[in-house]
């Protein structure tokens, strides 16, 4: 999988062994996450089209957004990020008691974020009177922030299965690049984000 | 592709306990222009200097994410080329979209006309 160097250290970032020097699934990975690229493209442009010319009836979305829980929710996802980064610095060093933690500290600010998106979306349904049925807003909006949630429940769920795989012993620093290739998928997920973030939400309040 | 080079171990083991404090400085820096951006949408400015103010932001966000976290910066650059394909297809599609769309001439109608009424002459 990796390559070992003189002093028995691993070189994560290289693998003489591929065609392309680069391992495998980290190929697979960047290729998936360069066509999700597109996908989100797609997503985040039909909302910001319908942004332009909001059809008659479409309620004005500054009214409805909450910037301040938006905002608290970038932050912890940008820890998350942090927590991730941390988590695959640690076992390419083979230390597995502070990946685990790292991991589950992502973990942790992952259902957080989950759990302010929850409550955003139910506070625009039930207060806000925003569905996804009755405007376009409410289809472009929940159609493009509800399938980045579900990237983030697929994360969760990955790191939780990782984590638990952890304690089987069977996960050294030659598995690296497995929580590597997790950690990519997740700071794909903040990048996602990001754009989000910016492009939806604090758009409007210009 | 060519064989890597593989780097020395010491230099290695260095950069890999430096990663340690790069990462949380990123974060923090992150966390700031997080802070910056909502700053700036209650700035009193024009609107185009604000919008360009929030994509460059948001886009230096982005790059250190995908640089220093994602560690394009230490893998090999048939990564970012492969990533960047990606990105940049998906950044044309948007712009094409945005332009085709966001013309005048496809904007909704505002209001449906009623229907113009219909006389029968019946002889």
């Amino acid at each position: 999988m990796s390559s070992t160097a003189a002093a028995g250290a691993i070189d994560h970032h290289n693998d003489p062994t591929t065609s392309t020097g680069i391992p495998n699934k980290k190929l697979l990975m960047w290729a998936f996450l360069a066509s999700d690229c597109m996908f989100f493209g797609c997503l985040i442009s039909t909302h910001l089209i319908y942004r332009l010319h909001p059809p008659p009836g479409t309620p004005p979305a500054r009214q409805v957004f909450s910037i301040e829980l938006t905002s608290f929710s970038t932050f912890i996802l940008l820890m998350s990020s942090l927590m991730m980064a941390l988590a695959v610095n640690a076992i390419q060093k083979g230390n597995l008691k502070s990946m685990r933690w790292s991991l589950l500290t992502t973990i942790f600010f992952g259902c957080i974020f989950l759990g302010c998106q929850v409550y955003e979306f139910r506070n625009f349904v039930f207060e806000k009177h925003l569905t996804i049925t009755n405007s376009i807003l409410g289809t472009t909006f929940f159609t493009l922030t509800g399938t980045h949630g579900l990237h983030v429940l697929i994360g969760v769920i990955w790191l939780s299965g990782m984590l638990i795989y952890s304690f089987t012993g069977r996960l050294g620093e030659k598995d690296a690049i497995d929580v590597e290739m997790m950690g990519l998928y997740w700071h794909f997920v903040d990048i996602v984000w990001i754009v989000i973030f910016t492009a939806v939400y604090l758009l409007e309040y210009i | 592709m060519s064989a890597p080079a593989t780097p020395a171990p010491s230099a290695g083991h260095e950069l890999e306990k430096s990663k340690f404090g790069l990462y949380v400085e990123i974060a923090m820096l992150l966390a700031v222009i997080t802070g910056l951006e909502l700053v700036t949408v209650y700035l009193p400015f024009m609107k185009w200097l604000l919008v360009s103010v929030l994509v460059v932001l948001s886009t230096v966000k982005f790059m250190f994410v995908i640089f220093y976290f994602m560690h394009l910066r230490w893998d090999k650059a048939f990564c970012t080329i492969l990533f960047f394909i990606g990105l940049v297809l998906a950044g044309g599609t948007m712009f094409a979209l945005l332009k085709l769309f966001g013309s005048e001439a496809s904007k909704p109608l505002a209001l449906a006309e009623p229907p113009a009424p219909v006389y029968r002459i019946v002889v």
